[in-house]
Formats: C-alpha cells, structure tokens, sequence
C-alpha cells in the first residue's frame, strides 16, 4: 500500500517525496488541485471514499500523514 | 466604533487592564463584554442580528454533537456492514438537513442585508413599497461573523471541532472585537486553545503588540489614505481628459493602497490581540512578491481563501455530484477529463469570492476573470516546463522578476474592473493606457494636480521605500521587531518614537477625509 500511495505522489507532486516538514499545503508543497487529483487516484487505487472533511492540512501536512490516513480508511 | 479612534484605543487599554487583573477562568467574560462594548457602541443599538446568528449556531452544534454521538451509540448494536452503512446514512441525512436549513438562513441573511441595496431600484420600478427596505442597514462585521459561524457548523458537523458547552463561549468566538469587523476569519478549534490557555502578562509581548498597532497605523494612515487622494481624484476626473499613465499609475497605486489598507488593519487587529496573548492567524504574506496568480491568492487574504477551499471547493468536488462529473468526464476525456471537477469548482468558489466583495457587476466579472486564469493555469500547467525547454528559459532571478511582473499585470487588470464606477469606465480606462499612454506626463505638473504635492509624492515615496524594505526583510524569514529589540535602548526608542510621530504628523487625518473607514470593512 505505502508504495502505491508514493507512485501517485510521484505522479502528481513530486516535491513531496522529498518534504520532511509538516505542513506541506501551508508551504504550498501542495496546491489544492494537486490534492484534488491524490485523492482521486487514492480513491481509485484503494476502492475508498475520501469524504470532504479528511481533506485538511492534518491529513496531508507530509507523505506520512498521508500514508497514515489511507491505513486508517482501508480499517474502516 | 472604528479601529483607529481614541474610542477603540480606550476600550483596548481599559479592558487590557482588566484582562490581566481577573483570574484565568474570568479573562474570555472581558473579552466577551469588550466584544459587545464594540458592537453596541459601533452599531448604536441591539446586535440583533449577532444573537440571533449565535443562539441558531450554538443550537446547531449542540444538535451536530449529539447526533453523532446517537449514530456511534446506534452503530454499536450493528453487526454486518450493511445495517451499519443504513444507521449511518439515516442519521447523516438528518443532520445533512439541518445544516442546510442553517446554512440557508444565515446566507439568506446575508444576502438581504447585502442585497437589499442593489435590489431598490428594482422595487421602485415594479412599484413595490420600499419603505422598510429603505430602513435595512447592513449589521457591522455580518460578512465576517457568518462565514466564521458557517465554519463553526461545519467544523462540527465533520468532527473536526468538538460543540462547545457554552453559548457564551460561541458568541465570544463570534465577535471578538478585534477581528469582528475585517477578519482574520477563525477557526473555533484554534481560538477556543488561544482564549483558554493560560495567560500571564508579558512586558515584551505587549511591546510588540503596540509596535504592530503602530505599523498597521503607519500603512493605513501615511501610505494607503495619501494613496486614496491621488486615486480617489484620478478616477472622479473624465477619463478623456486624463492621460493613460496617469491611469496606470492610479491604478498601481490603487492596488498598493488596498494592500496598504487591508493589510493595515490586519496589523492592527493581531496587534490587539497580541497584547491578549492570543494569536490571530496571518493574513497576509507579501503577495506582491508572488510569481504567480495562484501564489498571490495563497498570500492574500489567507483565511478568506482558506475557508472558500476548505468548505466550497472541497466540499464541492468529493460530494455526489462533483464523483459523479469526474467519473463521467474521465470517461469521456481519458487525458483531461480529471480536470472538469476543479475546473467547475474553482469558478464556483470565485464567482462567490466576486459576490462576497461586492454588488456590482464589476466584481462578478472580477470573480469569473480569477477563476479562468487559475482554470487555464491548471489545464496548461503541464505544457509549461516543455515551453520553458523549448524557449530556453532558465529559472533565475530575470525570469524571478518576469513572473513576478506578470503576476502585477493580471492583478493590474482585475483591479480596474472593481475601483471603476462602471463597466464603462473601466473599458475607457483599459483603451487609454493602450492608445494614448503618454508617459511624459508622469513626469511633469500635470502629476500634481490630482490631489498630492510634489512633497506628498515625496513622502509617500519614503513610505513605500521603508516598507518594501521591511517586506524584503520579511521574506528572507527576519522578524523586524526582534532585531529591532536587540539595538539599544535609546536608539530602539528613538526608532519607535519616530515612526508613532510619522503616523501622528505625516497621517492623513480630517479634512472632509474619512480615515477611520477601511476598504475591506464595506465588503
């Protein structure tokens, strides 16, 4: 799972494979297009739904958190 | 009461003083009162509006908060995936109901007391009674308490902020006082941990509190109103008679004077609240140093763009509907079709961004025009590295400049379409810097006879000149304030005594001037 998720990082930011801080959208890492196009492909990838309120700075300040958020939706 | 009054600066220091005297669990009551003290005497009356947004906004947290927890309760005594699905979609469309019916009062409010201006004419001519319309005044701060209790519900609704036991609490979060007329908009969950820490009187922390008081007064006072002379003329003045470059320069002041003005009152309010030892989010980060459009939006006016991501555009785009246009749309356009879905949202977010700044035409147009910018950035923002590579274009501080020039052009046009008194003279003003710029004009006494002296000019070059160096500052991550507390003392005080007098002796005061009125307070 982690691989994948860093795949579609790569694809669509590939600063944040890089990034070790923790706030990757307020650094403007990640533009919320590019959040947009994420959770599309994670959604896909992992035949979850993201729903509006996961989508905040929290769950996307680096790739951890995202990684973090994906675990706990499959749990779900 | 306004900001910059003596009335302010009285309530500020007399509940500064009460605010360090009371215990810990009594400072957010002086607060509050202080609050009400504001908009009682702003308003000269009742805050109904205020109250009646708090006790619905309370009322809907307290319900959001027990839903949730009947739901998990409920969802305790399923046992397969299915039943738990049925319990938790029957509760959700329950409180999915109430915040729209929440949501449709407060901007159903909202947009009458916005509206009902606009609308007047409209009644007069269909011959309806516009007496009680004419008697409707917009409640100070409702453009700014609305969103912020909009976000409240919502907050809560996700889970993100837990209800807060208090309405007390709610309408201190509602109007605190130094953020209830302009911003910055909060987030409940960040101010309820700033008013409930634990606060002990700080010496230093109050000085840097008064110094960006200061500085907020500087800008609006010395830059952003001399400003307003100049453009307030040029553009009252027939636009036939006035040369291009007189214009664009009118206009390029214009966009530093909203700067100034906003970003002012910015400095003011964190200023204030700085002395409380509670920290307003930022506002504001330099966003003429952006080279971008996208950039300068993420830089300007923080919290108001932060709110429209947070709760139209992403709200928009993983709802039903924005799943179901990107499912059909990547269908039918395997390459581009992931791109409908924010296409759609981000014009939404800025024909609302448009329609929360103004009434006219102008900023709808202004809002549409922002939204098919970052859309075409967004569509072609792939084909920009292979243009680079094929134009040979270095990143580097020439090419640093040309998107930072680039970014100053886009806002230069924008902002035409909302200083202009109509779409008309907004059209005039984009043929006259086209086809008849004369730029000779900037430099001879012509430029003097638009309401500043050659000395104004002067000054306001000095002002401009000090802080774009502080700016400069900024952006390479200094804090002024700090260095400036390590000089010594007589100098230290000789720097903050200088720039109050500049304020008190250079500031535009009087004069059939309304200084006390910020731009951004009519939005």
């Amino acid at each position: 799972m982690e691989e994948k998720v860093l795949e579609i990082l790569e694809e669509y930011c590939e600063e944040a494979l890089s990034y070790d801080g923790d706030s990757m959208m307020e650094d403007g890492i990640i533009d919320s297009f590019t959040v947009i196009n994420i959770v599309s492909e994670l959604e896909e990838e992992f035949d979850i739904e993201i729903d509006a309120k996961y989508v905040v700075a929290e769950n996307f300040k680096n790739k951890e958190a995202i990684i973090a958020l994906v675990e706990r939706l499959l749990e779900e | 009461m306004q900001v910059l009054s003596y009335t302010f600066v009285l309530l500020w220091v007399i509940t500064f003083a009460l605010y360090y005297l009371v215990p810990q669990k009594r400072k957010w009551q002086i607060l509050l009162v202080a609050g009400l003290v504001f908009y009682v005497v702003g308003l000269q009356g009742v805050p109904v509006s205020l109250l009646l947004s708090c006790v619905t906004t309370y009322g809907c947290g307290i319900y959001l908060r027990e839903s949730l927890l009947a739901q998990r309760t409920a969802l305790v005594n399923c046992t397969d995936k299915e039943s738990k699905k049925e319990v938790k979609q029957g509760f959700e469309k329950k409180r999915k109901l109430v915040q729209i019916l929440y949501f449709a009062l407060h901007l159903g409010l909202l947009i009458f007391y916005k509206y009902t201006v606009v609308t007047l004419p409209v009644l007069t001519v269909w011959g309806v009674p516009t007496g009680f319309f004419e008697k409707v005044i917009m409640p100070l701060g409702i453009s700014f308490y609305t969103l912020t209790a909009i976000s409240y519900v919502v907050d809560v609704g996700r889970e993100q902020c837990e209800a807060e036991e208090n309405p007390l609490k709610v309408l201190l979060f509602l109007s605190y006082f130094p953020a209830v007329t302009q911003g910055p908009f909060n987030r409940f969950g960040k101010l309820k941990e700033e008013i409930e820490k634990e606060h002990i009187f700080d010496y230093d922390r109050m000085l840097r509190g008064i110094q960006r008081f200061v500085w907020g007064a500087f800008k609006k006072l010395v830059i952003a109103d001399r400003i307003a002379l100049f453009v307030d003329t040029v553009f009252a003045s027939d636009v036939s008679a006035v040369p291009g470059s007189i214009f664009a320069a009118a206009v390029i002041l214009y966009m530093l004077q909203l700067y100034a003005d906003f970003s002012g009152y910015m400095d003011m309010a964190l200023g204030v609240s700085e002395t409380f030892d509670i920290f307003l989010p930022e506002n504001f980060k330099r966003p003429y140093f952006s080279k971008s459009v996208a950039e300068f939006w993420r830089r300007w006016h923080i919290t108001l763009g932060t709110w429209f991501k947070d709760y139209v555009m992403f709200s928009f785009v993983m709802s039903g509907t924005g799943r179901k246009i990107t499912r059909t749309a990547k269908k039918k356009w395997p390459s581009m079709g992931r791109h409908v879905v924010p296409i759609i949202g981000t014009m939404l977010v800025w024909l609302l961004t448009g329609m929360w700044h103004g009434r006219t035409v102008g900023y709808m147009l202004w809002g549409v025009y922002y939204g098919l910018i970052m859309s075409i950035s967004l569509v072609l923002e792939t084909q920009y590295t292979s243009w680079k590579e094929k134009l040979h274009v270095k990143d580097g501080k020439a090419y640093g400049f040309f998107c930072m020039a680039r970014t100053w052009l886009i806002v230069f046009v924008a902002d035409v379409l909302i200083r202009s008194e109509s779409l008309a003279q907004a059209g005039a003003i984009y043929r006259a810097v086209i086809t008849r710029p004369d730029v000779g004009a900037l430099f001879s006494q012509t430029v003097t006879s638009y309401g500043i002296s050659k000395y104004g000019f002067l000054l306001l070059a000095a002002a401009l000149g000090l802080w774009l160096a502080v700016s400069v500052w900024e952006e390479q991550g200094k804090d002024v304030r700090a260095y400036l507390a390590g000089w010594p003392m007589p100098v230290r005080w000789c720097c903050y005594y200088g720039i109050l007098l500049v304020v008190l002796i250079t500031g535009i005061y009087g004069g059939g001037y309304d200084t006390a009125v910020f731009m951004y307070q009519s939005f």
